[in-house]
């Protein structure tokens, strides 16, 4: 029996027949009915709505095809999760496998990436704020701490000193690469001699082993010449070293910030046509660092933090439509279940979004409300998208990176996270908060206690 | 200096039967005293061999390895066989012995550097002609009729077992069948290739000699017997590498034998001169110096290095022809960064063919294996297209060819084959081609001198390629197009699975992924020796704790070796990013003796997931019993072979320590399958690149650590 035609309300679009522009009229958004061959129904009802979903497969060969870039460009290469982008435990250890080590920003970062057995000396301790606590683990676990500014320096001399341990360090440099926010305010300044004089001061310690130099440029970074200068500058600081240390460096880390194809707001054209691929951001690299005069086997390590762009089209937000309206000025609006509670990132990208089923070709431009009782809670102030009815799904494709790690329990729980296996089969890899897990950690004074 | 002159006597004594131990000396040297008189001579012949040599000034070592004192004792031995002495003759005889050292001395050097071959005992039969023929001048020197003494207790023994042993002995101018059944144990127990070979030798000449010259057999038969003996050591086993072409030769060579003995019986009676080892001398120097004129070496191998036992010189051999068969002294890497796939390799189904065969053709691949993303319609979808090439090995630019535009995906130039094309000259005859690269990315001018891994241009699609892959060739010209030449990559990392096989002086071929070695610093920093450094080992071995010094050394032959205090000695050889000990003498329970074992190749780099392989002489392992009676068979093959499987294993929390470990497998083949034997080493190297540890296990039981102080 012929599957019964689906019906589709009838709307009224204002026809603008002045603002057709170059490409074309966008097309009835194609559904995204399933990842990895997994129908999205299928993971709702057995999951819930919202729910994240992670594809184990396009983490491996995002993180694949971005080592393979690198190695064949540049003799040696290692890269190093970036925590702070997705510190689900499941994601981490897929990067673990994929011979990644852990680039930590806090001490409780730290710790999480050695419980799942990173190695120390595996770890790259970087970030403004490191307790004293946790710069003595990190000694003691041989890791690379990279030191942020003087004051940090002088507090781990202090501790080398007193305990007679030995440090690897590397220094993070700031530097003017012609673009623009210039990110001054992490590490020692290149122009300055900020970062020449602190290099001087770790040379003159003994307990302290300069093994790396460190930037990291900025973030959703759209030009690739910029890496090439930061990388000679760096190459610059290297050669200093060596003509007047004697000292060859292990690494040079050059950070992260390679953009990934999610569409900043007010961006005109889609990231696909205007972010730097990875091969880009690669060859300017390269180029830079190959301009350090030394034998190959020679060259330093380049270790690479990228984050963004190896997690991001790996995640997946799926939601669920709660209501429709129409606004005082006519506008559609749609309510779903996930709102910026779980997607922080929407404040300043322009999120693919696509229905999960077959809907009708007519679009109608909408506004996406979440389900928060506040008036932020706007995933999307106008997008095309057919009519939809209650129940029915949504896809928010590019949320691997940020939000799992800055998204709040605020008037909504956390929902579950799932991984669709390369196998195919479906693991949850975080449980979703219930009153239990949020009354867990709260005390109520005796006094309170009782409620008239 | 007491050490000294009596090694060289006993070494003289062994050297007779191509022998190298100083417990055989004693035993030849017990076997001449059954005769005392013969013995006291022989004795004699050796010392003042060995004291002209050395008061003349003679290489200390060449004495002492009885290289100038054997022929004394043959010279000795015989004039006492031959003749009755009286005060007279034993003056004669004396001054005699000193022409025998100058005629050795003349012979055995000027063989040696004319001809490249040995003087074997041709010194003593001249000397021994001379003083024969001289002797005639007088009317009163009496011939010696030597007779056995012990025939009565052999009695029961075949008629052809006492010819056997008394072949043995007549080599020492021994009549008595004791001697020769002492010195046959002595061989025995020094080689069992040399016994069989006797045995064997005795058997064809018995049999050849009654078929050839059946009327003379009794009269020629222990002659021609010993001479048969000598001959199937020196070309069975002694002079040659024993082998089953070895031994097809001992065959013939016996034939020749018994036909020069023939020969030299008729000429030499009517000079009533004795034949001696005569025949020997003349079969093997004319058979090892024509061998030198074969247009191409087989397995019928002349022995180039120093000799030892045949059994020594056989698993040394192997072990080097297994281990350094592809050796070059030019170490080329491949030439790009990363991991490349070869996508048509040697003998290729597309291009490699016929003159061009040894080429390779590389690409870049992702995880399913594909060249490109996308559709592959675009030359920008290729992986491979516009990644560096890099060149292989330090050299200086020949040719450049730029400017050949790219072609269309499916398409090719045929009328400009090789497309841009970089031509690189590392010596006189290596010479090494890249070719199809992109068009205007070439970085070099012709006349730059580069260095190894330096970037020379850009992987693209230029001439005759239908997809963008670099082409790689070495060759002998700087000519565009030459035909390929094979030549080897000193070290490279083939992927495997999960894991990466280290491939040294090898070809990668057609589907492998591969790589170049990652030098690691703390691996490198230990084992990169320098001349003159010293380390210091500590270990606990009997009970108490010693210490052992090494250091690093080299010789004449630019060899080095590590010399450690007592004296043993481990060459070893570094190829770039290899280190290689390639072999040892000295104790086997030294720190020198287990960590030479253990580390006996080692890459210095460090992956987790790297393993690698070697092959062992199990004359070097602690292999036992079975060994010995195994090698009865080696002329057929070595039925008990030794291999080492290496690999890094993974670091240890809290800890920057590389360690890599090594299982040694002993094993035997038929009929000796049961044989097995199993040893592991581990070395452990913290990151102040000194041996926190390293122990050696047999059968998982460590029996020796030691630590680096």
């Amino acid at each position: 029996m012929a599957e019964k035609k689906k019906y589709e309300r009838p709307i009224i679009t204002k026809h603008y027949s002045g603002l057709m522009n170059k490409f074309g009229s966008r097309a009835a958004a194609s559904p995204k009915s399933e990842i990895d061959g997994v129908p999205i129904k299928k993971l709702i009802s057995e999951f819930g709505s919202p729910l994240f979903v992670f594809s184990e497969r396009q983490i491996r060969s995002n993180q694949r095809n971005a080592l393979r870039i690198f190695k064949t460009r540049y003799p040696k290469v290692q890269f190093a999760w970036s925590y702070k982008t997705n510190y689900l435990n499941a994601i981490c250890s897929v990067f673990h496998q994929e011979g990644s080590w852990a680039e930590v920003v806090s001490e409780f970062e730290y710790d999480k990436a050695r419980r799942l057995g990173v190695k120390g000396e595996n770890i790259i301790f970087n970030g403004p704020h490191k307790s004293k606590e946790a710069l003595l683990k990190a000694i003691n676990e041989k890791a690379k701490i990279h030191i942020d500014h003087f004051d940090e320096l002088y507090e781990i001399i202090e501790i080398t000193t007193e305990m007679n341990l030995k440090a690897n360090v590397a220094i993070r440099v700031n530097m003017d690469t012609g673009i623009y926010p210039k990110w001054d305010r992490f590490g020692f300044n290149y122009e300055n001699g900020e970062a020449w004089q602190a290099i001087k001061r770790i040379l003159s310690n003994k307990n302290l082993k300069l093994i790396g130099l460190h930037t990291h440029i900025g973030t959703y970074m759209m030009s690739a010449d910029a890496y090439k200068i930061a990388a000679s500058k760096l190459v610059n600081l290297a050669r200093g070293i060596k003509d007047e240390f004697d000292l060859l460096l292990e690494y040079i880390d050059m950070g992260g910030g390679f953009a990934s194809h999610n569409t900043l707001l007010g961006q005109y054209l889609p990231a696909e046509e205007v972010v730097p691929s990875i091969e880009q951001f690669a060859d300017a690299i390269s180029t830079g660092l190959f301009e350090l005069p030394l034998k190959i086997d020679e060259m330093p390590l380049l270790i690479l933090e990228t984050g963004r762009a190896l997690i991001d089209d790996a995640g997946y937000l799926l939601t669920t439509v709660l209501a429709n309206k129409r606004l005082s000025t006519g506008q559609r609006a749609i309510i779903v279940d996930a709102g910026v509670n779980l997607l922080f990132t929407s404040f300043w990208y322009k999120h693919r979004i696509s229905p999960a089923q077959e809907s009708g070709i007519h679009v109608e431009d909408a506004a996406l409300f979440g389900p928060l009782c506040m008036n932020i809670d706007c995933l999307s102030d106008g997008i095309l998208l057919p009519a939809l009815k209650k129940g029915e799904h949504l896809v928010i494709e590019y949320v691997g990176a940020y939000d799992t790690t800055q998204w709040m329990q605020f008037i909504m729980m956390r929902p579950n996270v799932v991984m669709v296996m390369e196998d195919g089969t479906v693991e949850l890899i975080r449980k979703s908060e219930d009153l239990d897990y949020l009354l867990d950690r709260e005390v109520i004074p005796d006094n309170l206690k009782s409620v008239k | 200096m007491m050490k000294y002159f009596i090694d060289s006597i006993l070494y003289s004594y062994s050297q007779i039967f191509f022998c190298n131990r100083r417990w055989f000396g004693v035993t030849a040297l017990a076997a001449t005293f059954l005769a005392p008189k013969i013995g006291a001579m022989a004795l004699c012949g050796v010392v003042i061999s060995n004291l002209t040599a050395h008061v003349l000034r003679f290489d200390k070592e060449k004495i002492k390895s009885g290289f100038y004192g054997f022929n004394g004792i043959l010279f000795g031995a015989a004039t006492t066989f031959y003749f009755e002495l009286d005060l007279f003759l034993i003056f004669i005889a004396l001054i005699f012995m000193v022409i025998t050292f100058i005629v050795a001395a003349v012979l055995e050097n000027y063989l040696a550097t004319a001809f490249n071959l040995p003087g074997l005992s041709l010194p003593f039969i001249i000397t021994l002609y001379i003083f024969v023929i001289f002797l005639t001048n007088y009317n009163h020197i009496v011939p010696a009729l030597t007779t056995a003494s012990d025939l009565k207790f052999y009695e029961y023994l075949p008629q052809s077992i006492k010819y056997y042993f008394q072949s043995f002995a007549l080599i020492l101018f021994q009549p008595n069948i004791t001697s020769g059944i002492l010195i046959a144990l002595g061989i025995l127990f020094f080689s069992r290739v040399l016994f069989l070979l006797s045995v064997a030798a005795f058997a064809l000449n018995y049999f050849f000699l009654h078929f050839i010259l059946p009327d003379q057999a009794e009269t020629l038969i222990i002659i021609s017997g010993f001479n048969s003996i000598l001959t199937a050591f020196a070309l069975g086993g002694s002079l040659i590498i024993p082998s089953r072409k070895s031994f097809v030769l001992v065959i013939i060579s016996i034939l020749m034998v018994v036909i020069i003995t023939g020969f030299f019986y008729r000429i030499l009676l009517t000079w009533y001169l004795p034949i001696l080892v005569l025949p020997f001398n003349f079969v093997v120097l004319f058979t090892i110096y024509s061998l030198k004129f074969r247009s191409e070496y087989t397995d019928l191998v002349l022995l180039y290095f120093k000799p030892g036992s045949p059994e020594e010189n056989y698993y040394y051999h192997h072990m080097r022809t297994s281990r350094f068969e592809r050796f070059k002294h030019t170490f080329a890497e491949l030439p790009f960064f990363g991991e490349w796939f070869v996508s048509q390799g040697f003998d290729g189904k597309y291009t490699h063919k016929e003159e061009w065969k040894y080429a390779w053709d590389f690409v870049v691949t992702d995880r399913d294996l594909k060249e490109y993303s996308n559709e592959g319609t675009s030359l920008t979808d290729y992986y491979c297209f516009r990644l560096p090439v890099a060149a292989p090995i330090e050299g200086e630019v020949v040719k450049v060819i730029d400017g050949i535009p790219s072609n269309k995906v499916g398409e090719v130039n045929i009328s400009q084959n090789w497309g841009n094309t970089v031509i690189l000259k590392h010596n006189e005859e290596l010479y090494s081609t890249l070719s199809h690269l992109e068009a205007n990315s070439i970085k070099v001018k012709e006349g730059n001198k580069i260095k190894r891994g330096e970037i020379i241009g850009a992987c693209g699609n230029s001439g005759r390629s239908p997809y963008p892959h670099l082409h790689f060739q070495f060759q002998l010209t700087d000519k565009l197009g030459d035909k390929t030449y094979k030549f080897p990559f000193a070290q490279f990392l083939k992927k495997e699975n999960n894991r990466y096989h280290l491939k040294t002086f090898n070809y990668p071929e057609e589907n492998d992924i591969v790589q170049n070695v990652e030098i690691h610093k703390t691996v490198k920093e230990f084992f990169n020796f320098k001349l003159g450094s010293e380390l210091k080992f500590q270990f606990e071995q009997d009970g108490e704790v010693r210490t052992e010094n090494w250091e690093v050394k080299i010789n004449l032959n630019n060899e080095f070796y590590i010399e450690s205090s007592s004296g043993d000695i481990a060459y070893f050889y570094i190829s770039d990013k290899i280190f290689y000990f390639t072999s040892y003498n000295g104790k086997k329970n030294s720190a020198l003796y287990y960590f030479y074992l253990i580390a006996h190749q080692v890459p210095m780099c460090y992956h987790q997931n790297l393993y690698w392989e070697d092959d062992y002489s199990i004359a070097q392992l602690p292999a036992g019993v079975i060994r010995y009676l195994s090698e009865i068979f080696l002329m057929y093959k070595s039925l008990i072979n030794a291999k080492g499987s290496l690999n890094f294993e993974e670091k240890s929390d809290h800890s920057n320590d590389i360690i890599f470990s090594n299982s040694i497998e002993i094993k035997g083949g038929f009929p000796f399958s049961f044989y097995r034997k199993n040893f592991s080493g581990k070395v452990i190297l913290n990151d102040e690149s000194k041996i926190s540890e390293f122990n050696f296990s047999r059968n998982g039981k460590v029996i020796f650590r030691a630590k680096q102080l």
